[in-house]
């Protein structure tokens, strides 16, 4: 079943019939995992850094930001069955406006932190399309793990 | 396909007039010595404004205690900006819903877009504690209406545009204003003048891509630019044109704009972007 993950939204699945897609990742990041022993994994989707801009919106919706988003989202997996040795993390996103001069870097920031934290629990990053000035759209299939990026019209594997 | 901006802006009287006298409306609502018996008058005459009105002004978005019986009372309790606000928002929510092939805009996204840029402005305008022109919002919700009309001629030319917006690392609208000759702001421009739209809204829409070069006081022009390119930059309702735009040095640095408001605004439009769905699209998805 085709699942939509929205902005500041995040999927967990063990069913191998799912497909996770989240759209328009422009400064936001998505972050895929995916356990293929126990084909158990996820897509997040981030709109800003630190939770620390709103404690109150962070606790209503962790997902809104990469630093409680994130940990959450690793959380889920992990209560699913999926193991941390096995994880293949995926990012796409963290893009920006034509800011030569640096005024919004959102999505600079967004990759920081995620980066941070992968880091810190020890996993590493498999793949990645980020930065420039695309929007994407990010798809994870669960029967197999494979993820694609849909962006400016064309697709292309993760 | 060779298009000239005399045939672009041709195809602006196929775009439908703002329904129901509401130009009328919002002319009378602007002018200093608004009546408001007359005005309620107006509105009263229009059965489908005045019916949505009065939805809108008993909602819990404007927290009213006490039930709002009359178009009248509306006015009263609201106050004219906000009724303002309400007609060209129930007069355009219809025709910026629509999908737009050209820019690649699924149905409803242009719409998510625009409120969520009109979100953007009231957010900023109170993070900074500035004290906006009273038409903000609604020059903001109207910012990018141009694209209705110009997304054919963008889906005609969308490879001429995309190679140049790659090619001279572009913003895209420069990119439209040199393979069509005219750009989505001038044509958005152009349309609310026909609407006879006030003039304060339409300036702010037709230079809201390049603020540096508004005539006059640029507070408003410069939160409606700062707001879309928050918007823009977080993908909300994006489509071909993607995130190249440009953000201009002199608006963000008239406004102070700092990591931290950029961060405010954002952590601030998803629930506004809700609130305004659920008013302005009931029963509407995604």
């Amino acid at each position: 079943m085709n699942q939509i993950v929205g902005i500041a939204d995040m999927k967990v699945s063990n069913s191998r019939d799912d497909v996770l897609v989240t759209y328009s990742l422009g400064s936001c990041v998505g972050l895929s995992l995916y356990d293929p022993v126990t084909c158990i994994g996820g897509i997040i989707h981030c709109m800003l850094p630190l939770s620390k801009i709103d404690a109150a919106k962070a606790q209503e919706n962790p997902m809104m930001f990469t630093d409680t988003g994130v940990t959450t989202f690793l959380q889920a997996v992990f209560n699913l069955g999926a193991e941390r040795s096995r994880l293949v993390a995926k990012v796409a996103g963290c893009s920006s406006v034509l800011d030569d001069k640096g005024l919004f870097k959102i999505g600079e920031r967004n990759y920081t932190v995620l980066k941070k934290i992968m880091w810190k629990n020890n996993i590493l990053i498999a793949a990645e399309d980020i930065g420039g000035n695309a929007s994407r759209t990010l798809t994870l299939f669960m029967n197999t793990g494979r993820t694609t990026i849909r962006s400016g019209g064309s697709e292309r594997e993760l | 396909m060779n298009s000239r901006p005399q045939d672009i802006l041709a195809r602006l009287k196929d775009v439908p007039a703002l329904p129901t006298g509401s130009a009328r409306i919002l002319q009378q609502i602007q002018a200093p010595d608004a009546d408001i018996p007359n005005l309620a008058r107006l509105i009263e005459y229009e059965a489908g404004l005045t019916a949505n009105i009065l939805r809108l002004a008993n909602s819990a978005y404007y927290g009213c205690s006490r039930t709002i019986g009359s178009v009248r009372e509306a006015i009263v309790r609201l106050g004219t900006q906000r009724i303002s606000e309400l007609i060209v928002s129930v007069s355009v929510a219809p025709m910026i819903q629509q999908p737009l092939k050209g820019y690649d805009l699924p149905a409803g996204d242009l719409w998510i877009h625009s409120a969520a840029v009109a979100i953007a402005a009231r957010e900023l305008q109170a993070t900074l504690g500035v004290n906006a022109p009273d038409c903000l919002f609604t020059a903001a919700l109207l910012h990018d209406i141009g694209k209705i009309v110009l997304g054919g001629f963008v889906e005609t030319n969308a490879e001429s545009i995309a190679a140049l917006v790659a090619a001279e690392n572009l913003s895209f609208e420069t990119a439209e204003q040199r393979v069509l000759g005219v750009d989505h702001a001038e044509v958005g421009a152009t349309l609310l003048e026909m609407w006879n739209l006030p003039p304060a809204i339409v300036e702010i829409v037709r230079w809201h891509h390049r603020p540096e070069s508004f005539p006059g006081d640029p507070l408003a022009v410069d939160i409606v630019h700062v707001a879309d390119v928050l918007c823009v930059n977080s993908g909300i309702g994006t489509g071909r044109d993607g995130l190249s735009y440009r953000p201009a040095e002199c608006s963000a640095s008239r406004l102070g704009i700092t990591v931290h408001t950029s961060e405010t605004v954002v952590s601030r439009l998803l629930g506004g972007i809700d609130t305004l769905k659920d008013l302005f699209m009931p029963g509407t998805g995604r």
